[in-house]
């Protein structure tokens, strides 16, 4: 096979063997790769109904087959699992160094079945793969495992393991590579915890075949060259001000997510911006694998209170540590951003969960007996305590670190937790971008921006700008940016690139470089057609997925505020998000029933069971 | 009449040298509309998105005292 390896790594850690597969060519190009033949298999073996942390759930690291080739920003693994926060599918995603050198070991999925009795960390190193102890490392720190690891295996090694959190089965653990990179979504963290798994540890020295390595090189090359000519021509937002540029930008549109999703429009929004960070705290840009762009931000903080050095953060840890919280202060973010990577937790859910906590205690819904302090909106060194206390799950942390819904619950107010399928909202208000709203309610994964974003051509106008508060037009686009994330996620690739440079910049966003890239790297028979049709098969298995676990129409649903209470001020003064009409013409357009389910004829024409 | 132009994300090297924030007010004929004043700007059309008042402008639409016109690059991201 060209562009995949073609072969899977299982690993079951109950019994301590492990395996070699070859994996059907068919089923390599139906479901393209990554998070594709991630649910290919999650769904063949296993029962959806399952406890996410039992031994029967399974866990897959999976790349995809432009990941570790010269296709720029082809850095990206998936971890798909399913979800201790959500009981749906987790598909989250990382990019850094990690991916490219699991690539490189010769497989393109580590499938994690069964658990360890003892604590343990798996070491692949090309084909030899060890199962081996991590006593000495359980109860470490992300940073303290990752240094330890590569001393102990070879310098040159990747890591990607879990902090306290994940160890302490927290619904919002991530598993981190490289310290700072994290698969941070869904709490696929604690699936590792419940596998007794603290780690994987990766060095590969194979190349990745190529069915016309000239030609993708070719076009690879143009695509870079492309960047480079922005970049000089002074159009480097991205690696300008990090994603940290977008909070005046979410903020102007009035969807900046602000006290709980209260509101949309924050006045410390220039304050928690990336020209403040680069003022104040910014070292360098960092990129990943292959990137051109280095959004990363490789930061460091002198301040007394919220000292510290690392990296980030990112717009959406800020839009929810910072203004859902109500905090304006950079310093405080970034601080809470370093401990959340160096114990494992999503800086998403951890930030939306403390602003849930935040609302219901100046409520007083929720005693400040129970918290131990004060709690109130803007108060950045509650918000530090807080990450620091839901890492180790330690006091009212142990509520955090279930995430918003289950916190909410407990105080008997599930409408406070601004999430879908108990997954808490990135940070954009979904009221005044409509395609949003419909997109958290129906992923599969719960609210992210990652299944399907269509702030960009919402907020962002990439490649076009659409107005943000219609609904008429969003089924068509949410069902379509849905299928082509799915494509960049199959392929390893990260979005910033892919969408801006892969995909026609027109309003139907067609497929015409990615499906080159693809065939260039696999040969398998790769056009704009079959590699649409291929993110559309994967997407609906994983919506059968949901399906046997017990999801439908009552699930694809937003918390009250979001569909009842109008934006209460801004340029999305008045709206709220129109799910009702939506939801029936995105079903129809995908081919479901009014009940959600993909109907047989669907199933049919994408080759399902 | 006045209006505000505000400059966000690698747009704000286009502010004028004394300008500390994103924005400045600038005098614009009354009844301008967004296409008169974005033609006066030193930033590439094409490729920005442009809003007034945080909405996205309709084509010929004329601007009012106290307008806030926002153009930043078309980037994504977050």
């Amino acid at each position: 096979m060209y562009g995949w390896n073609g072969r899977i790594l299982r690993v079951n850690l109950t019994t301590g063997e492990t395996s070699v597969e070859e994996v059907d060519p068919r089923m390599a190009r139906d479901f393209i790769g990554g998070r594709g033949w991630a649910i290919r298999y999650l769904y063949d073996e296993m029962d959806p109904q399952v406890d996410p942390l039992s031994p029967e759930n399974k866990l897959v690291f999976a790349t995809g087959p432009l990941t570790a080739t010269p296709v720029p920003t082809g850095n990206r693994y998936m971890v798909v699992t399913k979800s201790p926060l959500t009981g749906a599918l987790s598909c989250s995603n990382s990019g850094g160094f990690f991916p490219t050198e699991m690539k490189r070991t010769g497989f393109d999925l580590f499938i994690f079945e069964g658990r360890a009795e003892r604590p343990v960390y798996l070491w692949v190193n090309d084909d030899r793969v060890e199962i081996r102890p991590a006593d000495h490392v359980w109860g470490r720190t992300v940073f303290e495992t990752e240094d330890m690891l590569r001393a102990e295996t070879d310098p040159r090694a990747r890591v990607a393991c879990i902090g306290p959190a994940g160890e302490r089965l927290a619904p919002i653990a991530a598993i981190l590579n490289e310290k700072h990179r994290a698969a941070a979504r869904s709490g696929v963290g604690a699936v590792m915890g419940s596998k007794n798994l603290k780690a994987v540890v990766v060095r590969g020295t194979r190349r990745v075949p190529l069915a016309h390595p000239k030609e993708l090189k070719a076009l690879a090359d143009q695509v870079v060259e492309e960047v480079k000519q922005a970049v000089a021509a002074g159009k480097a937002t991205l690696r300008t001000y990090g994603t940290a540029y977008v909070p005046p930008v979410t903020n102007e549109v009035g969807i900046l997510p602000t006290y709980n999703f209260r509101t949309g429009v924050f006045a410390g929004a220039e304050a928690i911006s990336g020209r403040t960070l680069n003022q104040k705290y910014l070292i360098r840009p960092k990129a990943c694998y292959g990137c051109p762009i280095a959004c990363g931000r490789v930061t460091r903080v002198e301040d007394p209170v919220f000292g510290g050095e690392g990296e980030g953060p990112e717009y959406e840890t800020i839009g929810s540590l910072g203004s859902a919280c109500g905090v304006d202060n950079l310093a405080a973010i970034t601080k809470a951003n370093y401990i959340c990577n160096e114990l494992g937790l999503d800086t998403i859910s951890a930030g939306v969960t403390i602003a849930c906590a935040m609302e219901m205690y100046e409520l007083g819904l929720i005693p400040e007996s129970d918290i131990g302090r004060p709690l109130r909106f803007g108060d950045g060194e509650a918000v530090v305590e807080m990450v620091r206390l839901a890492g180790l799950r330690e006091g009212f942390g142990d509520l955090i670190a279930q995430g918003s819904y289950r916190l909410a619950s407990h105080y008997g107010h599930p409408e406070y937790s601004m999430s879908a399928k108990k997954q808490e909202f990135p940070a954009y208000d979904p009221r005044g971008a409509k395609g949003m709203g419909l997109l958290y309610a129906t992923s599969n994964i719960g609210a992210s921006h990652m299944a399907g974003d269509t702030a960009y051509m919402e907020v962002f106008g990439v490649p076009k700008k659409v107005d943000p508060l219609s609904w008429e037009d969003k089924p068509r686009l949410v069902k379509y940016f849905e299928d082509i994330f799915t494509i960049i996620d199959a392929a390893g690739l990260c979005v910033f690139l892919s969408i801006r440079y892969l995909f026609e910049p027109t309003y139907n966003v067609e497929p015409v470089r990615i499906s080159r890239l693809m065939e260039y790297a696999t040969g398998a028979g790769y056009d704009e057609e079959t590699l649409l049709k291929a993110g559309e098969r994967v997407y609906n298995l994983e919506r059968m997925f949901l399906v046997r676990a017990g999801f439908s129409r009552a699930d694809d649903t937003l918390p009250p505020r979001m569909l009842h209470e109008p934006m209460p001020e801004g340029p999305a003064k008045g709206h709220v998000v129109e799910l009702d009409r939506m939801l029936p013409e995105y079903y129809r357009l995908r081919g479901w029933d009014e009940n959600g389910v993909p109907t047989p004829e669907k199933r049919a024409e994408l080759g399902l069971p | 009449m006045k209006i505000r132009i505000k400059l966000l994300a690698h747009y704000q090297q286009y502010l004028p040298p004394d300008c500390s924030s994103s924005s400045y007010e600038t005098e614009v004929p009354p009844d301008a509309r967004v296409e008169d004043v974005l033609a006066g700007l030193p930033v590439p059309l094409e490729e920005s998105v442009v809003l007034v008042n945080g909405r996205t402008p309709q084509p010929g639409q004329v601007l009012r005292e106290g307008d806030v016109l926002c153009l930043f690059p078309a980037i994504g991201g977050g």
